[in-house]
């Protein structure tokens, strides 16, 4: 019994270690370029002999050509991640309640034309999405990338939390209703209290895609000061001579604040609150 | 407190009709259990009542006012949920102030109705716990307790009790009787154990297959079940059935069956040759010392305060129960005498009472 478990175990590790190599040699090599000095960076050491802030420093001190914007840049990305998550956890909220308490008529075939979008890959939507919002005036203005954003996450949103809503059980509904429970109350009250660690996951979702978004970002958004930093990293590469040390110590504060959301909210990323609603 | 009625009710779900034409009428302050076996359309009553679903034809009145219409919140009714569908993120205390909060009643007088029902329920010590943290009969109560603070003019109860171990089961029993002859709530209960509605109801409503069998108290379905049904579904262990044709015999009329002749109850006057279902209750049997009918002894079963006996009579199992300890064992010949004044006789084709 124990020797099974330990022979289950060793194969897990076994598997858990290229896994491991794979997913952090990526982030080991940007933090080798950010904490070398431009002229070893390429030296092609294990670890640099002299190991320096010093491009974290000239980054936030916006010292380089590339990096005139950095704050207002970051600013940004922060605006419209959040911007993005906060749209679309509203709409995928609300419509996950209808279709899945409510049982709005048409609810579920509405849910489903929704995901059937993601057949259409996002790039092909990129051009009809770039003509839209020059239609509607918006090009270079953050609220274009923030409306395709809320556009693209939506429908997984909404899938997401509809699931989770299926899995509230049906009498807490029926109880508020004979509680008096009208059904704005339903959703305040009991719905969105109950709902909320989903809501916290899909947020995050739609907020990190925002964040991480490089092609529509690039298209919709154009002058130095209202790209994202994700934009702002891809201009390193327009230089002969990027300065690569800068390039990868702005990439390693840009992939800070995911990191920290996601540390700050992994208690809400387990379910569990609805243990005890009723006998299953 | 207010009085219920049912008139003709009918319920469609997708073409397929569940309830057909059922009426009832529950009085004011009457604990009234509508039990059978699942399916038979009892929750599917109560819902309608609670307004969780709506009639396809028919009129239900709470005091004498039509709510076909009428929202659930409406209806000043309260129900207990047989998953009791706690709210998971209130406290006990929140949980019973619910429905109170919904109709912005003062928060000094929420306390105080909290605080009452937790008293008359031994909840005080966990009105701060979530539900979660309670055990099972705590949280049964607590959906009792949302009830309570209500003062509804009607407690609906959805098999409450199904979730709890036996021994719990037989203690809430106790307890809601005793709150019901506390609060004298009108109450309407669901249950497919016709035990709980033999010890709690008023009135019990037998159903089966989206009709009302037999509606009538306790004691009088127990001692005169309308048909098959009813006297099969009350009674536990249940009464015992054997066809038979009525036959003249020892100058009076008997019961062929089985190989034997089975007394009926003197004031009955029949017609010889007719076909009929003879049943008898377990209790009603007895041991023979002298005369009687012959059988087999396939079972014996000690239950402490009584034996419960199964006697083989020609190709049919019989139960019988005794309230002291026979000295039978296994494949023992005995001889069956039977009370013939407690005698129940239906007819074969139509399965109807026969007196």
């Amino acid at each position: 019994m124990n020797l099974r478990r330990a022979s289950a175990e060793a194969k897990l590790i076994l598997i858990a270690i290229p896994i491991l190599i794979w997913t952090l040699l990526p982030i080991y090599h940007i933090l080798l370029f950010a904490i070398s000095r431009k002229d070893s960076a390429f030296a092609g050491n294990l670890w640099p002999d002299q190991p320096t802030l010093r491009n974290f420093g000239a980054v936030v001190r916006q010292e380089h050509f590339f990096l005139y914007h950095f704050w207002q840049q970051i600013l940004n990305s922060i605006w419209i991640a959040f911007a993005t998550g906060a749209l679309t956890l509203f709409i995928a909220t609300f419509a996950a309640f209808a279709i899945s308490r409510l049982r709005v008529r048409g609810g579920r075939l509405a849910m489903n034309v929704a995901l059937f979008t993601y057949f259409i890959p996002a790039a092909f939507l990129a051009i009809p999405m770039y003509k839209a919002m020059s239609v509607y005036g918006l090009l270079n203005t953050s609220w274009a990338l923030i409306m395709s954003m809320v556009v693209i996450a939506s429908p997984y949103a909404i899938w997401v939390l509809k699931q989770a809503s299926d899995k509230l059980p049906i009498e807490l509904d029926e109880a508020a209703r004979i509680d008096g429970a009208s059904p704005p109350q339903l959703f305040r009250m009991v719905y969105l209290p109950l709902i909320a660690p989903s809501m916290v996951a899909i947020g995050t979702y739609a907020l990190l895609l925002a964040w991480n978004e490089y092609l529509y970002a690039f298209l919709m958004l154009s002058k130095e000061t209202n790209v994202t930093l994700a934009v702002a990293l891809g201009h390193f590469l327009s230089a002969d001579d990027s300065p690569w040390e800068l390039l990868m110590a702005t990439g390693l504060l840009y992939a800070l604040p995911p990191a920290a959301i996601y540390y700050a909210f992994r208690r809400f990323m387990v379910t569990g609150l609805t243990a005890g609603a009723v006998k299953s | 407190m207010a009085s219920v009625r049912f008139h003709n009710i009918t319920k469609v779900f997708d073409k397929v009709e569940v309830l057909h034409g059922v009426s009832l009428d529950i009085a004011d302050g009457e604990f009234t259990v509508l039990v059978g076996p699942s399916g038979c359309g009892k929750s599917t009553l109560l819902r309608l009542l609670a307004g969780l679903e709506e009639v396809s034809s028919g009129e239900i009145t709470i005091n004498d006012r039509v709510v076909n219409e009428v929202e659930s919140k409406d209806r000043d009714i309260a129900m207990v949920f047989q998953s009791y569908a706690l709210y998971p993120h209130m406290t006990v205390r929140e949980n019973m102030g619910f429905s109170l909060r919904l109709r912005k009643t003062a928060t000094s007088l929420i306390e105080e109705r909290v605080a009452e029902a937790a008293r008359i329920l031994d909840l005080a010590p966990y009105l701060n716990r979530l539900p979660r943290e309670l055990s099972g009969g705590q949280r049964q109560r607590v959906a009792m307790g949302r009830a309570i603070v209500r003062d509804p003019q009607v407690f609906l109860f959805d098999e409450p009790l199904s979730n709890l171990d036996a021994k719990l089961r037989a203690a809430m029993r106790a307890e809601i009787k005793s709150l019901h002859q506390r609060l004298r709530t009108t109450t309407v209960y669901v249950t497919h154990d016709q035990i709980e509605a033999m010890t709690m109801a008023d009135r019990i409503a037998v159903m089966n297959a989206g009709r009302i069998e037999q509606v009538g108290e306790p004691l009088e379905l127990y001692d005169r079940p309308v048909n098959l049904f009813v006297a099969q579904f009350i009674g536990s262990p249940a009464m015992n059935i054997m066809r038979g044709t009525l036959s003249a015999a020892n100058g009076g009329c008997m019961v062929e069956a089985l190989g034997a002749l089975w007394p009926i109850p003197a004031a009955t006057t029949l017609a010889p040759g007719r076909r009929v279902h003879y049943g008898i209750r377990p209790e009603h049997l007895r041991l023979s010392d002298g005369p009687g009918i012959e059988g087999f002894i396939a079972v014996v079963e000690p239950l402490g305060a009584g034996t419960e006996l199964v006697v083989r009579v020609g190709d049919t199992q019989l139960v019988l129960v005794s309230n002291y300890r026979p000295a039978v064992h296994s494949n023992d010949s005995i001889r069956l005498v039977v009370d013939a004044e407690h005698v129940h006789l239906f007819d074969e084709v139509s399965g109807m009472r026969i007196d």
